[in-house]
């Protein structure tokens, strides 16, 4: 008996310590969720069709080359949609040629062979790969963004088969993030050929009103102060992928701008294009924007810099998204939350007030009601209170609103269970046993109700879990851990208490 | 203490009839009320939208609000008072009026979202920031670092946070004079080219949120799909555990019924279901789940002790055992979210609201709907079984 009681009460203190372990300093370890701190929720959705996109250009022009150097021949290649294109005007005889220049150069696309067609569908697997590697791309591009802008404790996560969630704390300036997140981020350097002109037509006039193949036209950035079209060559000299290091400089007018070393290997090709076209232009260019387009006064090699009339912020944040890299894919914004920090501050405040004020009330009622009884309850209450804030720091967990509704019913369910073994202890006392061992038969009979009870709930918590999604997952995180929890102070720990207190003879009991 | 000195007989099950007819009129009136009377309102979360939480410095009234709104033909937007000093406000937009070619809607949200702050700021606010003067109730911290290290190099930061810390305690800065008192402690020479570069708006903006409607729909659906489903896994344990399928439908039949008179009672008032909503509606479910199994519980322990006697005189003996718990416990609940929706503020009040209905009416559920479901479905599917035999 005296063994007994020894472990259990090892193993009580063992559980306190640790909680208390977990919880210590509660600052640091409960993390609290966006409505009650304050700050910027953002979901958005990965357009993974951006992905299947390039594919497919990218496709058509390997087949254009593929088939050009081999000697086949065809009038078009189009695109229909997303991961499916054709070539028109082959001719029959060279069918057989056809098919094995497509097994000997792909693998990831289906075609079929009607009249003078050749159809290519890119296959499920294939398409699959593309969509779920554009939502991871994402999501690290993402994760170096935001971590180069130098926010403490942000949440990145995937949700679904396309969404990302971004959690922000503390930023109180939303429209800078959301734009930081969302630019694709893709930075050329362009040979300019024409421009500025006011409109398409004037810029192609020299070239007879038609784009010549071997170039494209982009438009200026208006942030930039560049209204006008310009004519640059289809080939990149450089691209975002040859930088080496950025960071924010100055131009020579003492403006903000951002300067960049190459790779080896740029900085190899850089020095060309820059030797070879002395006095000419070279666009800059992100997002199909340009941004400057700076004569080339002599040869560069390895380093240079971005100007374009930056604020201070505008050159920062550029450097921010040159560092992370492009976005495999555009994303759009679905869902977007600011909360303002003195709210976060209000919510918090009121929030602890009013429950220290609730547990004090129950508390005061079962002492009321139960007398020396009731004290066991509090110290079972007390202690669970500790275990869910220790759990939930243990599951790194963060505390919503719905996740105090979860304590919530934890807690009242905690009493509960201690009012059940409670009322059925006077029950058994009131048919004349004596108090050691009306609590033993007030325990065990009172144990398949709040058995019963407690299971059931933490079932539909599980499942609540596993199909809800934020604020639901949150309720049924600190609902679960409360159960639990629950089981352990109500039953064990409190008959523990019974047991030190109570002697196994007495008549009489507190309660 | 006790609050009956003996276990009272009440017959309960005598008003199993008048239970059924109460609860059918809440929840008639209540349906009546979602579908031709002013209907249930669905918060940002459900439906898709636009929810600012705006602060002024001096209180104005919401017709006056209304008013500055409806100037930009916003004027049905739903506009609420939230907190006692009638200063702090919440403005819904409801629909897109923004037609958007990207087939982004949420940009359309957003334009409306800005529309409304703007509306809501006064003339001389707009006239002061058309200037290139800097709002510093709206300013954000790295801006007001930015703007400070302008007009003094040194300690900026510093100065900047004691100013922020400031504003989130207060929610908005009335007057300069705070800012030379502690805690900010702003020096005279500071303040003095602070007030020629930046301004005290007469608002400031505390939250803003925007769902678009993809974000909305889904949040719906999964939300749904998850009660759906831990509901079939309440039925399946509790028929498991107690050896009976009547058991379980009746659990489930109780816990409807309390969602549904809570969802009736909610409807009649002005408040909004958002996710926290959701949240105490699950506690209420859990709550009344927790209290039918109790009575169950019982029911099951006599049963093997008085097999001879009906079911429903074991019923009736559960329930009047179990009386003093099921009213302590629904005691202490109450009491718990009385002090919720007495202090825990405007966040936290719609929750606590629909908990305090959902704990009295458990008590009603629990004593007056849990055993009676069980004795219909024995009549309606339980005689069959005995032809058959």
């Amino acid at each position: 008996m005296k063994k007994n009681v020894k472990w259990k009460i090892g193993l009580t203190l063992a559980v306190i310590a640790l909680s208390i372990f977990l919880i210590y300093p509660p600052k640091e370890k409960i993390k609290l969720g966006l409505d009650l701190k304050g700050g910027t929720h953002l979901l958005m959705q990965v357009i993974t069709d951006d992905a299947i996109n390039v594919e497919t250009d990218q496709q058509i022009a390997r087949f254009e080359e593929v088939f050009k150097k081999n000697n086949v021949t065809f009038t078009r290649a189009a695109k229909e949609k997303p991961g499916q294109f054709y070539f028109e005007g082959i001719s029959a005889d060279q069918e057989g040629k056809i098919r094995d220049l497509i097994d000997e150069y792909t693998r990831d696309w289906d075609y079929t062979l009607t009249g003078d067609r050749v159809n290519f569908k890119l296959k499920q697997p294939a398409e699959q790969y593309l969509r779920e590697q554009a939502v991871l791309q994402t999501l690290e591009t993402i994760r170096n963004r935001v971590d180069q802008f130098g926010v403490a404790e942000p949440i990145i996560q995937r949700q679904g088969s396309d969404r990302i969630v971004v959690e922000l704390p503390g930023i109180d300036d939303p429209e800078r993030v959301k734009n930081l997140i969302k630019v694709t981020a893709v930075l050329e350097f362009k040979l300019v050929k024409a421009g500025p002109a006011p409109d398409e037509e004037t810029l192609l006039q020299e070239f007879g009103g038609q784009v010549p193949d071997d170039a494209e036209i982009v438009k200026g950035d208006p942030r930039r102060g560049l209204q006008g079209y310009y004519l640059v060559s289809k080939v990149a000299s450089i691209t975002g992928k040859d930088l080496r290091s950025v960071r924010r400089g100055v131009d020579e007018w003492n403006n903000p701008a951002v300067s960049f070393t190459l790779t080896p290997d740029g900085a190899r090709r850089f020095e060309q294009v820059t030797g070879q076209n002395i006095g000419k232009q070279l666009a800059i260019i992100l997002d199909e924007r340009l941004q400057s387009a700076p004569v080339i006064n002599s040869r560069i090699s390895d380093s240079g810099i971005i100007q374009g009339r930056f604020t201070p912020e505008e050159a920062d944040d550029l450097v921010v998204i040159l560092k992370a890299g492009a976005l495999p894919a555009g994303i759009k914004y679905l869902e977007e939350r600011t909360i303002g920090p003195s709210l976060g501050t209000d919510s918090i405040r009121q929030g602890l007030l009013s429950g220290l004020v609730a547990i004090f009330a129950v508390m005061v009622f079962m002492i009321f009601y139960y007398r020396l009884s009731g004290l066991n309850a509090v110290a079972a209450l007390i202690l669970n209170t500790f275990l869910i804030f220790g759990a939930l720091s243990y599951f790194k967990a963060t505390l919503t609103l719905p996740g105090i509704a979860g304590i919530i019913l934890s807690i009242g369910m905690a009493v509960d269970a201690n009012i059940l073994i409670f009322e059925r202890i006077k029950e058994e006392m009131a048919l004349g046993k004596n108090a050691g061992s009306a609590i033993n038969t007030g325990f065990s009979r009172a144990f398949t109700a709040i058995f019963d009870s407690n299971l059931t709930t933490i079932i539909s918590g599980v499942f609540l879990f596993q199909f809800g999604t934020g604020p639901i997952k949150g309720y049924a995180v600190t609902l679960i851990c409360g159960l639990v929890a629950n089981l352990f102070t109500a039953v064990f720990v409190s008959r523990l208490i019974f047991d030190l207190t109570v002697p196994t003879n007495a008549k009489k009991l507190s309660i | 203490m006790e609050i009956f000195k003996k276990t009272p007989n009440i017959d309960f099950l005598k008003f199993r009839w008048f239970a059924l007819a109460l609860t059918i009129a809440i929840i008639l009136a209540g349906i009546l009320n979602m579908t031709i009377g002013h209907g249930l309102k669905m918060g940002v979360d459900f439906g898709e939208g636009t929810l600012v939480r705006v602060m002024y410095k001096e209180p104005i009234s919401v017709s006056a609000i209304r008013q500055l709104l409806d100037d930009v033909g916003l004027g049905d937007s739903i506009i609420q008072e939230s907190g006692k000093s009638g200063r702090e406000f919440q403005i819904r937009t409801v629909e897109t009026r923004t037609t958007s070619q990207t087939g982004e809607e949420i940009e359309g949200h957003q334009i409306l979202a800005n529309k409304v702050i703007s509306a809501l700021q006064s003339k001389e606010d707009q006239q002061r920031l058309a200037q290139g003067m800097i709002d510093l109730n709206n300013i954000d911290s790295r801006s007001l670092t930015a703007l400070l290290t302008e007009i003094s190099a040194e300690n900026s930061e510093e100065l900047a946070s004691r100013i922020m810390t400031y504003r989130n305690e207060h929610g908005i800065i009335v007057n300069w004079d705070e800012l030379k008192k502690e805690p900010v402690s702003l020096p005279d020479e500071i303040l003095n080219k602070l007030q020629a570069r930046a301004f005290l708006g007469q608002m400031t903006v505390l939250s803003k949120e925007t769902v678009g409607p993809q974000a909305g729909k889904e949040l719906r659906k999964k939300a749904t799909q998850a009660v759906i489903w831990s509901i079939i896994a309440m039925l399946v344990y509790i028929a498991f555990r107690f050896k009976g399928i009547e058991f379980g439908a009746a659990a489930i039949f109780t816990l409807s019924q309390d969602v549904l008179i809570c969802l009736s009672i909610y409807s009649f008032t002005n408040r909004e279901i958002n996710l926290p909503i959701i949240a105490a509606f699950l506690t209420i479910v859990g709550y009344s789940v927790n209290d039918t199994i109790v009575i169950f519980d019982r029911i099951r322990e006599l049963r093997k002790t008085m097999r001879k006697e009906p079911l429903e005189k074991i019923m009736n003996l559960s329930l009047n055992i179990n009386l003093t718990r099921t009213i302590i416990t629904a005691g202490t609940v109450f009491l718990a979210i009385l002090a919720l929706f007495l202090f825990g503020g405007k966040v936290i009040n719609d929750f606590a609201f629909i908990m305090l209905v959902g704990s009295i009416e458990g008590v009603y559920s629990t004593i007056f709907m849990s055993c009676p479901v069980v004795l219909w479905w024995n009549q309606l599917f339980g005689k069959k079984k005995k032809v058959r035999k």
